[in-house]
């Protein structure tokens, strides 16, 4: 399964003018990415355990570099774990391990001289719910970049500035960036979340279902946000929305029972799947 | 290895380090993790060390008198010439008042559990918490000091009127409702619903009848009453009982918000009243959480020493009968804090050991009460959560 | 059963609980409001003469012309009083033995009392003990005097099934037909004359070192001895406390010697507070000898082991409450563990550890069993704070025993007992307070 850069191109051939199911989820076409396209993480039968349980089966993928990946699946199906699994999130549970490799940068990232603090600076994360810290805004944003050791105020300054506009949040707060961050809306405060995880300039960016806790609006925003971060970082989104996949990624993987059934460009995924699993999934036939 | 080569060209993806440097982050972690343990420990060591000064200090009393006179006997003359460490009577006094604090603080305790966790609405309860927590609060000395100075002369120079009058509020509306029950239930067998009103009635008034002599008889009686002494057991257990309430509320209102919304409302569903959803579907689920309560707040009970320093008066006796709440007595707890002063000059001598075999038995009565209802609450835990 | 029945034993079963709780309510009333209307009035009374007397002589307090000018309007009153009194003992010196026999006795409880009322005669010479040195310095106190002036109490033995009765036999009766029966009546109606009460506002009572074992309050050494030793107790728990319960919280994985550990956490919580006591004697100042005897230090480490369980929990729960999300988010960014607790998880937590902290220090500072052997003496003054090392301290929790069960005027003392108490209580609920309000405010927080 190694979908090739070109694939999404992939125009809209004939049979998807029907009236099907699922034309809704035909993917925009969208520019190509310069300077990307290379492997930036792969797995190799990768599997992780909750004790004995196998939540992830044996993956193989490559994910490229600078491109939107969306991960899908019914829930329970090990998209999360998968995830998690990439900046080693999963260090948290108790009893939960990996066998096989999965690399970043050529490099495994379970390697026995991993370390995973600096592995998490490079690979960023955004999580389900909003979750800033109960501090000011210039303080969520400052919080990585002091913790590596930046201490001079107009440096800060320059950083939260640059995240913010990133994460086109600057115009809406620039104006009280020492108010308690608890105190924006959700939307705002997911975008903040992102501002945060920027400002240590990652090379990954991992959203675990960004939107679900949001409205429509703001899920809107967060989806533009990340076409406009597309090119600049590698972004893996993990979606319970089929639409929201289609909407923003390049690549989509399908798992189900952690087993990665497919993955192929998005446009041909979601017209013309080879399993008739993936079939089902987006048809609706199973959820 | 990898890392030093990546460390070496500079790539961006530094986040392998050098084995050295990687030994040295884990090391560091372990011995952070180790420094933590340790404080934590402290606990533990503290425990034993308790077990440890005090048996060590309660063991040559045993050396010196043997177990039979201080279990058997109870005549405390520590001194007298040769002295005499019968601690019987003290034991006794100790269960003595904890038991009527635990007669007056469980009913009590679990009404208010009940009534905090399923009757009052959640405006009302964030009123009654602090009032409680501030119960809880008042310090043990202040609760001596009313009862020695405002409760003992109130029992002694009213004690009749007092007694009669607490008779007649907590026992009327019992026994109207025993009277309305009880009617209810014997003519319940009359199929005929004319007939069976008016035999109702005529149950209520027999009953009632029979209530009302038995209101007035018992009240009479104790009227007639004349305390003594007002620092007596009664006094005590009525000040402990409110000590020990904060505890029994709160621990089975814990137990009672675990058991959850579902069983209450399937119970509803079926159209039962709250009491009887309470009774018959929660205080079983809840009931070993609740006994936990009531064994931690026993504990309280039997552990104060302030109040019953303070008011039972110390006599070291048995009450005669021996069911007698309105004599003085003397607790373990209060002896340890009062002979010590007479004691400790004289260390070595079986005078000062006896009272450290005194906080010993307090100690282990403690532990296993402790113990128990630890497992109690896992067992509870464990079934709540269907295992 | 049918639906009324039922219906009426659920509105009974409501009544029962609510019934429960009002009672409790009660209590709370019961115990606090003599508490406070007697404290106060420890502070604030009706002072007579004797205490402005008391207040200039012993501590310099007021102005010595309008003092000077008062007492000299008090002894004009004062002076018939005591010439009275000099006429009858005359008189009785000319009485034959018999009669003598019969009112030397009862002239001296006369002159007991009338001594006791309004302080030493002048021209006599100063009592050793303070107390005796003034008459009455309370107004309420003076009154109960010229009572024991007017009346003579006597006990009714005659019904053997109960216990004595009490019953006031008139002074001025016994002493019908010599010139003493004059005094009653004028001592009764000058009394106010005599003793010029006047509202007091006393602060000296909780500022002042007592003199003359609290006769007339004074009870600063009390009060910084109870914060010397729960302030101490804090130092020694509150860093020890919170970091095990990081380590429980954060570090502990599951497993039998976690588990252990948490058993040994709930066996401290359940130890009797007396037996803190004997540990704190056996172990700190018999084995470790922290010092020589009895000393702040020594009760402050009993103390701290008592509250250390409460501390513990308190901050296990309030670090759990912390949203397992700022944990994520920290450990995302590249965070440390250690980092995330100390920059994240503690900050977010601090109300929360705090709060518990608030209660156990007014824990440590109402209890009294753990410190009876290991710090607390009933007299002394004030201890400065290089003395904690080695010197014992008065405190508030053991000298309301004390001034309670042993001292030699206890019931004369009431006022000063009631003051304690209320200095006490006022300590430990206003802590309570603290903790209640930053309680509410974290979970108005929580809301958002």
């Amino acid at each position: 399964m190694q979908p090739s850069a070109e694939a999404i191109e992939t125009k809209r051939d004939a049979s998807s003018t029907q009236t099907t199911a699922r034309d809704i989820y035909l993917p925009p076409e969208r520019k190509q990415v310069s300077g990307g396209g290379e492997t930036h993480v792969s797995a190799k039968n990768f599997s992780i355990y909750y004790g004995d349980f196998e939540a992830v089966k044996k993956v193989n993928a490559d994910i490229l570099s600078k491109y939107v990946t969306a991960i899908i699946g019914p829930s329970g199906c090990g998209k999360s774990t998968f995830l998690r699994a990439i900046n080693r999130m999963n260090d948290l549970i108790p009893n939960c391990h990996t066998t096989g490799a999965l690399m970043f940068d050529g490099e495994d990232v379970y390697g026995r001289f991993t370390d995973e603090v600096l592995l998490r600076k490079k690979i960023g994360m955004v999580f389900q719910k909003p979750n800033p810290f109960p501090k000011s805004i210039f303080d969520n944003i400052a919080y990585g970049p002091r913790l590596h050791g930046i201490r001079d105020r107009k440096t800060l300054e320059g950083i939260v500035e640059k995240s913010l506009r990133k994460a086109a949040l600057w115009d809406e707060v620039s104006d009280r960036l020492d108010k308690n961050a608890l105190g924006l809306s959700g939307g705002q405060q997911q975008r903040l979340c992102v501002a945060r995880t920027l400002a240590v300039e990652p090379e990954i960016l991992l959203l675990d279902e960004p939107t679900s806790a949001l409205d429509p609006k703001a899920t809107a925003k967060i989806e533009d946000l990340i076409q406009e971060l597309r090119g600049s970082y590698t972004i893996m989104i993990v979606t319970h929305n089929m639409q929201q996949a289609s909407r923003v990624s390049d690549y989509t993987m399908f798992f189900y029972e952690g087993v990665l059934v497919e993955h192929a460009p998005t446009a041909q995924l979601f017209t013309k799947p080879k399993d008739q699993m993936t079939e089902d999934y987006i048809t609706g036939r199973f959820s | 290895m990898n890392g030093e080569d990546s460390v070496a060209t500079g790539r961006s993806s530094a986040f392998v380090v050098t084995a050295k440097k990687r030994k040295i982050q884990q090391i560091t972690r372990k011995i952070g993790e180790s420094a933590l343990f340790l404080v934590a420990a402290t606990v533990a060591i503290i425990v034993i060390f308790i077990f440890f000064f005090v048996a060590r200090d309660a063991v040559p009393f045993f050396e010196i008198r043997g177990f039979r006179e201080f279990f058997t006997s109870s005549d405390w003359y520590p001194a007298d010439d040769p002295p005499r460490f019968g601690a019987w009577a003290i034991i006794y006094g100790s269960l003595m008042v904890t038991a009527g604090s635990a007669l007056i603080a469980v009913p009590m305790g679990i009404a208010a559990a009940i009534c905090l966790s399923d009757v009052i609405p959640f405006s009302v309860r964030q009123y009654v918490k602090p009032v409680i927590e501030m119960l809880a609060a008042i310090p043990s000395v202040a609760f001596g000091f009313f009862a020695l100075v405002i409760l003992a002369p109130l029992l002694q120079n009213y004690g009749g009127p007092i007694l009669m009058w607490t008779w007649w509020i907590i026992a009327s509306p019992f026994l109207l409702l025993a009277v309305i029950v009880l009617s209810e239930l014997v003519s319940m067998s009359i199929q005929d619903d004319k007939h069976r009103k008016i035999a109702q009635r005529m149950y209520v008034s027999f009953f009632g009848l029979i209530a009302l002599i038995l209101l007035f008889f018992v009240g009479n009686n104790l009227q007639k009453i004349e305390i003594m002494t007002g620092t007596n057991a009664l006094n005590v257990s009525i000040i402990l009982s409110f000590m020990a309430l904060p505890t029994i509320v709160s621990v089975s209102e814990d137990a009672l918000q675990a058991v959850g919304r579902d069983l209450r409302e399937g119970s509803y569903a079926l159209g039962a009243t709250r009491a009887e959803t309470i009774i018959k579907i929660i205080l079983p689920a809840a009931s070993s959480g609740i006994l936990a309560a009531v064994i931690l707040g026993i504990m309280r009970s039997l552990g104060e020493t302030m109040v019953v320093w303070m008011a039972s008066g110390n006599a070291s006796h048995i009450p005669d009968p021996w069911f007698n709440y309105l004599e003085s007595v003397r607790t373990l707890t209060a002896t340890i804090a009062g002979d010590m002063g007479e004691a400790d000059q004289v260390t070595g001598s079986a005078r000062f050991h006896v009272l450290f075999a005194m906080g010993l038995l307090l100690l282990v009565i403690s532990f296993i009460s402790n113990f128990i209802s630890e497992r109690i609450v896992v067992r509870q835990r464990k079934i709540l959560s269907g295992q | 059963m049918n639906l009324g029945t039922r219906k009426l034993l659920d509105q009974s079963f409501t009544a029962l609980g609510i019934g429960s709780i009002v009672i409790m309510g009660m209590m709370l009333l019961v115990v606090l409001v003599p508490i406070l209307t007697n404290g106060i009035s420890a502070n604030v009374f009706k002072g007579t003469i004797e205490h402005r007397r008391m207040q200039y002589n012993e501590f310099h307090r007021g102005d010595r012309d309008a003092l000077q000018r008062e007492i000299s309007e008090a002894a004009a009153t004062r002076k018939t009083a005591y010439d009275m009194m000099s006429t009858f003992e005359a008189e009785l010196n000319q009485m034959d033995e018999v009669k003598q026999a019969e009112y030397r006795d009862k002239y001296n409880q006369v002159k007991d009392a009338v001594k006791s009322l309004l302080g030493p005669k002048p021209g006599d010479e100063l009592p050793e003990l303070t107390r005796f040195r003034y008459g009455q310095t309370r107004w309420e106190k003076a009154q109960e005097r010229l009572r024991e002036v007017l009346y003579e109490k006597k006990w009714d033995y005659s019904n053997p099934d109960i216990a004595a009765k009490e019953y006031l036999v008139s002074r001025a009766e016994s002493f019908q037909g010599t010139s003493l029966v004059k005094l009653f009546p004028y001592v009764e109606t000058n009394i106010d004359r005599m003793l010029l009460p006047k509202w007091t506002i006393y602060w000296g009572f909780i500022f002042d070192s007592s003199i003359d074992s609290h006769i007339f309050g004074g009870i600063w050494p009390e009060i910084q001895g109870t914060m010397f030793l729960a302030i101490g107790a804090m130092l020694f728990a509150f860093p020890l406390g919170v970091i095990a319960a990081i380590y429980f919280t954060e570090y502990a994985r599951e497993g039998f010697f976690n588990s252990l550990l948490r058993s040994a956490n709930s066996t401290l919580a359940g130890v009797p507070s007396i037996v803190f006591g004997l540990f704190g004697l056996a172990f700190f100042i018999n084995t470790l000898k922290v010092s020589e005897s009895k000393s702040v230090i020594a009760g402050s480490l009993t103390l701290a082991i008592m509250i250390l369980p409460t501390i513990i929990r308190s901050a296990e729960e309030a670090i759990l409450a912390v949203p397992k999300t700022y944990r994520e988010a920290s450990l995302g960014l590249g965070s440390t563990k250690w980092n995330t607790i100390v920059t994240v998880i503690l900050p977010a937590a601090l109300p929360g550890i705090l709060t518990g902290g608030v209660i156990s220090l007014g824990r440590a500072a109402g209890e009294t069993a753990p410190i009876i052997f290991t710090a607390a003496v009933s007299v002394g003054s004030a201890i400065g704070l290089a003395d904690v090392f080695n010197s014992p301290t008065p405190a508030l929790s053991w000298n309301i025993y004390n001034l309670a069960s042993e001292h030699e005027a206890a019931s004369e003392i009431r006022h000063v007992q009631y003051g304690m108490v209320l200095a006490l209580v006022t300590i430990v609920l206003l802590l309570n307070l603290t903790a209640i309000i930053l309680r509410a405010r974290i979970s108005k927080k929580l809301k958002g």
